[in-house]
């Protein structure tokens, strides 16, 4: 058995695996370093789970979703930094990315309907929509399909933490 | 942006025979006019088709959603504009997020059906992963490991490597691998579920650690190329009605100067002293019933053509006879027996063998557990190694 760490807000304590930090300017200018940084990251904190190499895949594929979404993001300067953690059999990662209001605004309403019960049947009817998927059905699909969790936290300044929990190791095969 | 973000990373295609689109390799458009050409050849495709047209996402390793819906859309309006057409996606059990994605289509249109593709892998799969194997397949590792130790450093082991073991069973070659040779890293790869369990627990028990047992199909691998020192595959190639395929993909995850290995019988070369002629009719006839199946239990002495073939360089081969003086004669006994059982079992009644053949082809073993039982016998079961360098 793992020892089971808790932190002051009395939740299990994650144990840091990985963090890159890059400039928003950086990121947003090339849109191949969504994939590298999901492919690069997936590999290395998945050489410890059961099954490493099908691990990696599920990560980077639900990673990479979250990253084009800040990608679409409008920013305001700074960093984006992705921080993976873990406690068991739950990955979390942490997105942490300077935006102006109204994206913020944007991040609480989606959050907030991930979480509401017509999650999946709203997705459901995304997929046979006519408009490409929006941010909010992207962030829909990490709950229905990779059974995510997803939650706003305080970060400073303009910036918001996106804290996104992923079970894949319960995932069904 | 570098050259290697201009090479295309997928490839679409339609088979007209088979009504078959497949799509596979990472498909992350910023916008969906990168998909263009695929679009259209998926629109053209179900243009031509009457029926069922297959949608083959089996070797697709990961898909956006922008490019899931791009293509979604495409199959979902021509069901509701052709109610007599039925689509069929294939899906990989080893791609652990296509199942459950793909899976959403057919809760939108009943005439989208998805089917994951997970059986019938070799033909003689089912004769052999029956749990009863894993005994024998143990007993055989222990027997071909003290001849393997001595002749795997000269075939590219050495410590600290990157290594994988494809087509691995339940996992013990790996774990005296670990223990003699401590490479950096092993993957090891298997179709078995039940294996792979199997080998996870014994590492477990044992406190193994840095065996990486991983779940996938040999012939198209979610392994990235160019990655390993060492690609062993024992044992497997001779199951396989198409071991080029195997190969293939051996050769993409191998580092370009690092060597794929390989072992294999040639089972009619298995013999033994007293009634040699009864143990050699027998083997023969192993070798038959084999190709029956479309495997080629007689794989061996093959290996420096399929190494050739694959495009690999400066190719060895040796091989090394197991015989009941290795160890514990019993050991052999146990092993004849098992494929006795297997052999002479399921194999022969299914290919509707007749009793009396039958008994001639039990004797034959028997006589070889004899052999290897008996004071002043021989009984020995050749195999042959190899192995080949990827070009620089
Ligand atoms: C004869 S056993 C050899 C096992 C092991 N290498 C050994 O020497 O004991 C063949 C193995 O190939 C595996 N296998 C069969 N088809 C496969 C596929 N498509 N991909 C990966 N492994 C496969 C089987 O599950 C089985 O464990």
């Amino acid at each position: 058995m793992e020892p089971v760490h808790h932190d002051l807000a009395g939740g299990p304590a994650f144990e840091p695996m990985i963090q890159i930090d890059m400039e928003i300017k950086a990121f947003v200018s090339v849109w191949r370093h969504c994939d590298y940084v999901s492919t690069y990251m997936a590999r290395m904190i998945s050489q410890n789970r059961s099954d490493s190499v099908r691990h990696s895949n599920l990560f980077s594929s639900a990673f990479n979703e979250l990253l084009e979404v800040a990608f679409r993001t409008r920013h305001a300067d700074g960093e984006l930094a992705c921080r993976v953690s873990r406690h068991g059999a739950t990955d979390r990662i942490e997105l942490i990315l300077p935006c102006v209001p109204e994206e913020r605004r944007f991040y609480e309403e989606a959050v907030s309907q991930v979480a509401g019960i017509e999650a999946r049947e709203r997705y459901l009817n995304s997929v046979s929509g006519d408009l490409a998927p929006s941010r909010e059905v992207v962030l829909l699909e990490l709950a229905v399909d990779y059974n995510a969790t997803l939650r706003l936290e305080e970060a400073d300044g303009d910036a918001i933490k996106l804290v996104v929990d992923l079970p894949l190791e319960g995932l069904r095969h | 942006m570098s050259p290697y973000d201009l090479l295309p990373r997928f490839k679409a295609q339609y088979d007209a025979n088979n009504q078959e689109f497949s799509i596979s390799g990472v498909v992350r458009p910023q916008a969906i006019d990168e998909l263009g050409p695929s679009i259209a050849l998926l629109r053209d495709a179900i243009g031509r088709v009457r029926g069922v047209l297959y949608v083959n996402v089996r070797r697709l390793t990961q898909m956006n959603n922008a490019a899931f819906h791009a293509f979604s859309r495409i199959i979902i309006d021509a069901c509701r504009a052709r109610p007599d057409l039925k689509f069929v996606v294939i899906t990989s059990s080893v791609v652990g997020w296509t199942s459950r994605k793909f899976g959403r289509l057919s809760g939108i249109e009943p005439n989208i059906t998805v089917e994951e593709y997970d059986s019938e892998f070799y033909p003689g799969q089912g004769f052999l992963e029956g749990g009863g194997f894993v005994p024998i397949l143990r007993t055989q590792t222990k027997m071909t490991w003290r001849h393997e130790r001595a002749i795997l450093p000269r075939h590219g082991m050495r410590p600290g490597i990157v290594m994988a073991d494809i087509c691995c069973g339940i996992g013990d070659f790996a774990v005296l691998v670990q223990k003699e040779f401590q490479p950096s890293r092993i993957v090891a790869l298997d179709h078995s579920r039940s294996s792979l369990a199997y080998a996870r627990k014994v590492a477990a028990e044992f406190d193994i650690k840095g065996i990486e047992y991983t779940y996938g199909d040999a012939s198209e691998m979610l392994l990235e190329e160019n990655q390993f020192d060492l690609v062993t595959c024992r044992h497997s190639l001779q199951v396989f009605n198409r071991p080029e395929l195997i190969l293939r993909e051996l050769f993409r995850i191998c580092k370009p100067g690092g060597r794929v290995y390989i072992t294999n019988e040639k089972n009619s070369h298995c013999l033994g002293e007293p009634r040699a002629d009864s143990i050699q009719w027998t083997y023969n006839e192993v070798a038959k019933l084999w190709a029956h199946f479309q495997m080629d239990i007689e794989l061996g002495p093959k290996s420096r053509r399929y190494l050739t073939e694959a495009g690999l360089e400066d190719i060895r081969v040796e091989s090394f006879m197991v015989s009941n003086h290795d160890g514990d004669p019993q050991d052999f006994a146990d092993v004849i027996a098992a494929w006795e059982n297997v052999y002479a079992g399921e194999m022969a009644t299914k290919r509707g063998d007749t009793p009396a053949f039958i008994r001639r082809f039990r004797q034959g073993f028997q006589d070889h557990i004899f052999a290897a039982l008996h004071s002043k016998g021989y009984a020995g079961w050749p195999i042959w190694v190899a192995s080949g360098r990827k070009p620089l």
